[in-house]
Formats: structure tokens, C-alpha cells, sequence
């Protein structure tokens, strides 16, 4: 490993002292003179056209001083993506319950709920369709039934309520099918969950005198939503400045415009600031959480434990809106395999439920789990130890990628050697007891990226980037900055952004921050360090590659005591011919870099009552290097512990009639608690990316992948039942080793349509 | 309604103010007086980031009505710090990294200081049963723990 005199230390944040004292700053803590309080009314119907909004109550009420409803906003359709499938609040119809109709403002918030109560809609009811499976057959209810007229329509299977379809193919599956010496085929279910995040979503707008509208958002995205605001509001997109504040998690969640659109409109209406902060309740039925995703998986194999071909269809189910998507979820229908023959199909089908957002790597957990559990049951039907069956088909260096990308060097191999090592695998355990592996897959995520860094004449040095800080990433690029220039960490500021001082970049999401940002802040502090070097090298009279730059000066390599300090260069530079030092960088994407993460669950379940309790969860993840490794491990834990809640206990609900969210609390949405966790042992491989910052890759997406997978797997070492759906409960475990329950729908039926509707033969 | 007067001691000053009287304890410290460190992250009792010290004891601020706080004395997290220096809660957090996007950050030291006056010498078992009301999407809890139990050692051997 390389020696470093920032990075692999555990260097503390750089907002620690904010976040320790209560003193920084989130959304919801913006307070303005003559701030007025919104709340949002929320469709009490799934499906309906809307007859009437009555707001005349709401409006006589003393102290409220405006209301507002979906015909107040321009007629224009957005979408999180090209497709353009929503009104930012429904004008005509209502797809979802909950689905915002109206907002107040009102002088304070009692007040603007008072009002909300008072607003009489009159609906006229269409039927819902709850159902993704049921939504995907012939004769089904339309959720949009104009959506070949909306524009960024691409997909649609005649009648249906699909709206878009990603595909991945390479070369002969039905022929590799027909010549392997075994085909598995399994069907999976992962259930809706929430990002669960502590921070609501939460925004002030205020109207400033020149008509510039000013957002102090709780974003991971401040120019998107900018731009989504812009387009929402029909306002020019630099008549718009969006702060975002400290952000109290997003997971994704917060990647794109949420409601900041209601206050605005608000505050233009009204002339004051105008405050929206959602209660927890708005929280899971308002704001895109993930669905349920139903997986049908088949696999051609050789005797000798070869994977031939590969089969995947999922179903997302994306609510009423397509939102956030599918998303990532696609190509990892292979999972971390060398497979040569596949065809991948995730379909995005409409409900009548809350559309769904991002979450942390969306659809990838969901895959995994169908994946890893198949990668299993697999394994064990050939008589083959699981963890070798994985190694004898792991993807590895010069192999092509799903995405056609060659795969670089990376750690793979050495994350699932370190699991085997730390658990002594294969081991047998005592009788109720088992073990279960995992491999997981991500890729460090790239996108448009910028920085810039100037020096200042105490040498310390001001880094500038548009990205919001989410699970540290301001103090990874602090690390990057200062590794880079030879200064400690401790003489790097990171500014304060918003979207009017910043220089574009990509948001806060995908594993990108350090990978992509970092390389610009590196890049950034490389233009930086030759300027500083150019202007020693004419002062100091020495050409500048005699030069070196560390501990805060540029020194000459021969003659270390002929040197400037930092400060002295930058004060100088003021004066000088090229003026002051500023390093810039700007960057689009870099090359395709994986990130693998080995994980393990040891499991005790309880035969009479089928409750599982973690006894012990392990990971290995390539971290390419650790920037900061208490941070990193930090990553490490947080993802895996959302990846424990996901396998055993959080369950959105859904009511099945209506789609109605029925546990919106988090005293019904249960999350792990301190007390429901083992300890956790973190291990770290560094193979470094050919591309990332001092080598570094992804972090924070793949911890959260492997937990359920690993605990089913560890679930059937134990007790040998196969739970095939997601949370691994009690009551489903309990069932399965009655010979109860267990089987979920095989979707042979909906797979056969939408093969046919492909033009394959079925 | 009308707002009625209310007396309290928080952070070592007594404050009077003017307090609807629905209002809870939790909005008060953040609307009227303008202490934001406390956060609302459910305004139900399920995620214990509004926790704050009532009188000795650890608890969740948005299930408290302020007139019950009536002549109570009440420590925020804005509370702990001197001057000089950070609570020993305080500076293991960030010596640790127990803290990620810092917002349920205020409520688990909130949490733990509670714990540590009643208890200075915790097991492990112990500080998650303290934080058990405690939510935290971020860290995972580890090295939360880690970072609790290392104020206490540090606090003990202060005396």
C-alpha cells in the first residue's frame, strides 16, 4: 500500500463539531421573519377523477393567506426521467392516496391544518389497480390510460400499465439453455420498503425582492432541483437559487424535486417565506419509497458447476408514477458472474400506489437477494460448497461486463478468501444454528463532476464543489485535497454551496462522491499544485520540475531550505503576472470501475415459534483505498445494518384494495435498534481502481445488498427451508417448516405475455 | 389559543416566554426559542431524536406538552459544551465516528449523557438498551456504542 500522510488515517469530519453542538443547520431549522407555515391535503382516493376543490372555507380562515391547488400551477407534465408522467400536484385525476390535491399557507402550522380540513374535494371514482402482476394482463384497469400522448413515452405492451422496459442481451440463451446439463428456474419476492430516513423532507422558499426565488432545500440534488423547479414553476432556471442545507440522510430519496414546488408557489402568492417540513405519516405515504419486486430467475449450468445461461425477468412495480424507476437494477440479473450467454428484462409496471423513489443503489438489493439465494439453492442441488460454486463463476479481470465494459483489476476474489478465512467456511454449526454467504456487486458511480481550489495567505486552502455532503463525503474530498497539495486536513475549508456559487455537478447519490468528485478535487489540486510550483519556480529562479510541494510549502528537492510556504505563494500570486492561484477542474464520467463486497450471516432460528436471531454478520468489501477508514467502515456497518432491516423486519404495507399505505409509522415500520444487532466485523481489501482518486472506489452502495440473501442462505443451513420472499419473517419461516405457505406466485402466466409480446417463443 | 406564559430553566438560564398550549415541549425549544439542535424526526415518541434531559432524566421532548415543563429545569444538546470544551459525549462522537448526517446525533448524546449520570459505568448491553428508544439510519450503531462507552471510561477516570 501506498503511505499516505491524510488518507488511511482516521482523521475526524470536517462538520463533526456542528453536528456534535446541535448547531448545524438542516432545512427545517431556517426560520425567516414572517415565515408562513404550509401543510399539504393529500387524496383520499387511490384512483379518481377529481369534480370539484371547494377552498372557500380554508380561505375565510383568520390567519391563512393563501391556498392552492393543481390548476394554480402551469399545465406541464415532468417526470424523474424522459418520461414526462406527472403534474407536480393533481389537476384532473388522482392516482394515489395521499397524492397531494392543495396547499396552505397559513401563520402558523395548527392553523394550515385547520385549513387543510376544510378544503371539500369531490371525487368521482375510477377503479385502482393495486396489483404489479395483475396490472401487467390483458383487460387490466389503465393507470394512464393517455400515456402513449405523454411525452418520453418509449414501451408499452398493448392494454397494459407498463411503462418502461430495460433489456440486457449476449448471445444464445435458448440454445445454451438446450445444450446445459441442468436448468434452475426460482421465483422471488423483495417487499416495498422505505428509505427511513430521520430528516422529513423539509424546504423554505422565499420570494426575494427582484423576484429570484431562493430554496433552502434538504436535497441530495440542488441542481436538479433547480432545473425540475424551473421547468414545474415555467420560470427561467436561473431565477432560481437552491441552498441546500445540511442534510439529515436521503438514501436517494432526496436525489430530485419533492415538494419545494407547493411553498414556492406559495411564497410568489403571498410575498413571504413560506416553510413545508412533512410529518412522518407524509413521510411513507408521500414521498417515493420502493415497491415490491417480483423475480423469475433460471440458470443453465454444467455438471461441473459452470454457468452457461442466464434468464431474468423482474417486475417493479413503480406505483403511480414512474419515478425513480427500475433504476439500477438491470444488469445485476447476473449478479458478480462470468456468464456467457443472458437476456435481462426489468419491467416497470404502474399501480394505483405512491410512485417510487431511489434508494440507496434501487433494485440492486432486490436483485441480489433473488440472485444470491438462486446462487444457493444451486450450489446445493449440484453438491457443490457455495462459496467455491461462486469462485468457479466470479466475473474477473479482461472479462466483459454486463454494461460491455472489460473488467478492470479488482478485489473480488480476496473479499470472499477473507470471509472464508474469518469464519473458518465451510464449518458446520450446532443444530439450529447455520451460515449463509453472499456476493455483491456495485459499480463506483461516475457523472458530471467539478471543482475548484484556491490558496489563501495563511496557506490554508478554500475547495469549492457543488456537491452536498452525504455520509461524509465533504471530508473525503477535504482528504483527497490535502493528500494532493501536502497540507494537513485541517487547512482545508470546504465551502458552503448553492447553486448560484458552485459550478455544476452531478448529485449526491450512487456511490459517486468520492469516486467521481474526488478525481475532479484531485485533478482540481494537481492544476492547483502547478501553479504554485510554476510561481515558486520564477521566484525562487529554478525550473519548476526541480520542485517539490509538502508539509505546506514548495520547497527545491536538492535544497530543502530554499523555500516558500503556500501562504507566502499565494500572497504573492496577488501581485503577480498570472494572479491569484486557482485550480480547476471539470470532468464527465470515468471508466467503468467495480466494487465488490463479500458478506456472511450466522443465524440461530427458534423451530417453535421460526424466529431468526443474527448472531453474527460479517463483510469484505474492496474498497480500492480506505480515504478514511473509520468513516469507510462507518459506510460499512450503517449499509449493512439497512440491509439487516430490509431481510428480517421492514415491510411496507400496502392495503390491497386501494394501495393505501398501512403501517406509516416508524412504531409499525421497524427498523433496527441498537439491541436487535449482533456486533459487526468489517473487514477492508485495497485493490486500487486504475481511475479513482489514490485508487479509491464505491463505498456505500453494496453493503446493504447482501444481508438478505446471506441470512436466507443462513436461514436453510439452519433449519434447510428456502424462504423465497422478503422479510425473512417469523410467521414465514414458522410456515415453511410446517410445509405451510412459503410458495409464492410463480409468474408463468404474466412471463409467457410478455414474452409474446416481445415476438420470443414461449 | 391563546398563548400563556411559561417559566423554565434550560441550559442553566431561566427563560419566560409566551407558549401556545398545545404546544409541545420539543417545539417550543425550536420555534420560541430558536434551540434547533433538538430535532423532530417523527413527533410520535418513535425515533427519539427530540430526547433531551427533563429534569435528570433522558426524554423524548415532542411527548412532553411545555406547560407540564413548568418551572423544570431542561439541557439541550446546545446545553452540553463549554466554552473551552466539548462533553466528553460530545468529543467521542467525533473520535469515534459516531455520527453520520448528524441528525439523530443530537438525541443519541442526549440519550447517553442520561444514561451516564444515572449509570457512569455501562456494559455494552447497557448503552443499547439506553439508545434502544434511539433511531439511527446512518451508522449501523457500532461505533455509536464504541464512542459512548468511551466517554464513560473517560468520565470515570476523571472522577
Amino acid at each position: 500500500m501506498a503511505t499516505f500522510k491524510v488518507l488511511e488515517q482516521n482523521n475526524p469530519r470536517v462538520d463533526a463539531w456542528e453536528k456534535v453542538t446541535g448547531r448545524a443547520t438542516y432545512a427545517g431549522d431556517v426560520y425567516l421573519p414572517g415565515m408562513l407555515m404550509c401543510k399539504t391535503l393529500g387524496s383520499a382516493r387511490s384512483h379518481a377523477r377529481i369534480v370539484s376543490i371547494d377552498t372557500s372555507l380554508a380561505e375565510a380562515l383568520p390567519g391563512v393567506r393563501a391556498v392552492i391547488t393543481g390548476v394554480d400551477f402551469p399545465e406541464i407534465r415532468f417526470g424523474s426521467g424522459a418520461l414526462k408522467d406527472r403534474y407536480i400536484m393533481a389537476r384532473d385525476k388522482v392516482y394515489y392516496i395521499g397524492e397531494p390535491v392543495a396547499a396552505v399557507a397559513a401563520e402558523d402550522e395548527i392553523t394550515a391544518e385547520e385549513a387543510i380540513g376544510l378544503i371539500d374535494v369531490q371525487y368521482e371514482d375510477l377503479e385502482p389497480v393495486v396489483d404489479p402482476l395483475a396490472s401487467l394482463r390483458a383487460g387490466s384497469p389503465s393507470v394512464h390510460p393517455d400515456l402513449e400522448n405523454y411525452e418520453g413515452y418509449g414501451f408499452t405492451i398493448e392494454g397494459g400499465n407498463i411503462c418502461t422496459l430495460l433489456d440486457a442481451d449476449r448471445g444464445d440463451v435458448d440454445q445454451a439453455f438446450r445444450d446445459a446439463d441442468h436448468v434452475f428456474e426460482d421465483t422471488f419476492r423483495s417487499q416495498g420498503i422505505n428509505q427511513g430516513f430521520l430528516e422529513p423532507m423539509a424546504c423554505v422558499a422565499h420570494v426575494e425582492a427582484n423576484g429570484r426565488l431562493t430554496i433552502w432545500a434538504s436535497t441530495q440534488g440542488p441542481y436538479q432541483v433547480r432545473a425540475q423547479l424551473a421547468s414545474v414553476l415555467n420560470m427561467a432556471l436561473s431565477n432560481i437559487k437552491v441552498i441546500p442545507m445540511e442534510l439529515g440522510g436521503g438514501f436517494g430519496d432526496k436525489l430530485r424535486l419533492a415538494f419545494e414546488a407547493f411553498p414556492a408557489l406559495l411564497s410568489m402568492k403571498t410575498g413571504s417565506p413560506v416553510k413545508l417540513i412533512n410529518n412522518r405519516e407524509e413521510v411513507f405515504t408521500q414521498n417515493g419509497p420502493r415497491h415490491p419486486v417480483t423475480n423469475y430467475i433460471k440458470t443453465g449450468v454444467n455438471q461441473d458447476g459452470t454457468i452457461v445461461a442466464r434468464e431474468a425477468y423482474t417486475i417493479f412495480d413503480v406505483g403511480a408514477y414512474l419515478g425513480a424507476g427500475p433504476n439500477s437494477g438491470i444488469g445485476h440479473g447476473l449478479g458478480a458472474y462470468d456468464i456467457p450467454n443472458f437476456r435481462l428484462r426489468s419491467y416497470a409496471a404502474y399501480t394505483n400506489k405512491v410512485y417510487v423513489g431511489s434508494y440507496r443503489a434501487s433494485g440492486v438489493a432486490d436483485m441480489t437477494f433473488a440472485v444470491e439465494s438462486h446462487m444457493d439453492m444451486i450450489a446445493h442441488k449440484l453438491g457443490m460448497d457455495p462459496l467455491d460454486f461462486r469462485l468457479k463463476n466470479a466475473i474477473k479481470e479482461g472479462d466483459i461486463a454486463v454494461n460491455g465494459s472489460r473488467v478492470p483489476r479488482n478485489g473480488l476474489v480476496e473479499c470472499l478468501t477473507a470471509i472464508k478465512e474469518q469464519l473458518g467456511l465451510p464449518k458446520e454449526l450446532p443444530e439450529g444454528h447455520g451460515v449463509g454467504i453472499a456476493l455483491c456487486e456495485w459499480r463506483s458511480g461516475t457523472g458530471p463532476s467539478t471543482a475548484a481550489i484556491s490558496v489563501n495567505e495563511d496557506g490554508t486552502v478554500s475547495l469549492l464543489t457543488g456537491s452536498v455532503d452525504i455520509s461524509g463525503s465533504d471530508t473525503s474530498l477535504a482528504s483527497i485535497a490535502a493528500e494532493s497539495l501536502g497540507i494537513a486536513m485541517d487547512q482545508v475549508i470546504v465551502a458552503k454551496r448553492d447553486t448560484d456559487l458552485a459550478p455544476f455537478t452531478g448529485p449526491s447519490g450512487g456511490s459517486r462522491i468520492v469516486y467521481s468528485q474526488g478525481k475532479a478535487v484531485e485533478m482540481a489540486a494537481e492544476d492547483t499544485r502547478n501553479k504554485l510550483l510554476a510561481l515558486a519556480a520564477d521566484r525562487l529562479g529554478v525550473p519548476s520540475d526541480a520542485l517539490a510541494c509538502a508539509d505546506g510549502s514548495v520547497y527545491v528537492q536538492d535544497n530543502p531550505p530554499q523555500a516558500l510556504t503556500l501562504g507566502q505563494l499565494a500572497a504573492m500570486s496577488v501581485t503577480s503576472r498570472s494572479g491569484p492561484i486557482i485550480g480547476n477542474a471539470s470532468l464527465s464520467t470515468l471508466p467503468y470501475a467495480p466494487v465488490f463486497s463479500a458478506q456472511a450471516a450466522e443465524v440461530e432460528v427458534d423451530k417453535d415459534t421460526g424466529q431468526v436471531k443474527l448472531t453474527r454478520y460479517v463483510q469484505c468489501q474492496d474498497v480500492g483505498v480506505a480515504i478514511n477508514p473509520m468513516a469507510v467502515e462507518g459506510q460499512l456497518e450503517g449499509g449493512a445494518v439497512q440491509g439487516i432491516g430490509r431481510a428480517l423486519t421492514e415491510d411496507m404495507q400496502f392495503d390491497p384494495e386501494t394501495g393505501a399505505v398501512r403501517n406509516p409509522s416508524f412504531a409499525s415500520y421497524l427498523m433496527p435498534l441498537a439491541l436487535d444487532l449482533p456486533e459487526l466485523e468489517t473487514l477492508l481489501v485495497r485493490v486500487p481502481s486504475e481511475d479513482g482518486p489514490f485508487g479509491a472506489r464505491a463505498v456505500a452502495e453494496p453493503p446493504g445488498f447482501g444481508p438478505p440473501a446471506a441470512i436466507a442462505n443462513a436461514i436453510y443451513d439452519a433449519v434447510g427451508v428456502r424462504i423465497r420472499e422478503l422479510p425473512l419473517s417469523g410467521e414465514r419461516v414458522l410456515a415453511a417448516l410446517r410445509g405451510e405457505g412459503n410458495d409464492i406466485a410463480y409468474i408463468g402466466d404474466e412471463l409467457e405475455e410478455l414474452k409474446r409480446a416481445e415476438g420470443l417463443s414461449v | 389559543m391563546n398563548k400563556q406564559p411559561l417559566t423554565m430553566t434550560v441550559n442553566g438560564h431561566e427563560r419566560q416566554i409566551l407558549v401556545a398550549p398545545y404546544y409541545s415541549l420539543l417545539d417550543t425549544l425550536r420555534d420560541e426559542l430558536q434551540l434547533t439542535g433538538t430535532k423532530k424526526g417523527c413527533d410520535e415518541g418513535d425515533c427519539g431524536a427530540c430526547t433531551v434531559i427533563l429534569n435528570g432524566k433522558a426524554v423524548t421532548s415532542c411527548l412532553v406538552l411545555a406547560m407540564s415543563a413548568r418551572g423544570a429545569e431542561v439541557t439541550t444538546v446546545e446545553g452540553l459544551a463549554t466554552p473551552d470544551a466539548l462533553h466528553p459525549v460530545q468529543q467521542a462522537f467525533i473520535e469515534r465516528g459516531g455520527l453520520q448526517c448528524g441528525y439523530c446525533t443530537p438525541g443519541l448524546i442526549m440519550a447517553a449523557v442520561g444514561l451516564l449520570e444515572e449509570n457512569p459505568q455501562p456494559s455494552a448491553e447497557e448503552v443499547k438498551f439506553a439508545i434502544g428508544g434511539n433511531l439511527c439510519r446512518c451508522t449501523g450503531y457500532t461505533k455509536v456504542v464504541e464512542a459512548i462507552l468511551l466517554a464513560a471510561d473517560r468520565m470515570a477516570s476523571l472522577g
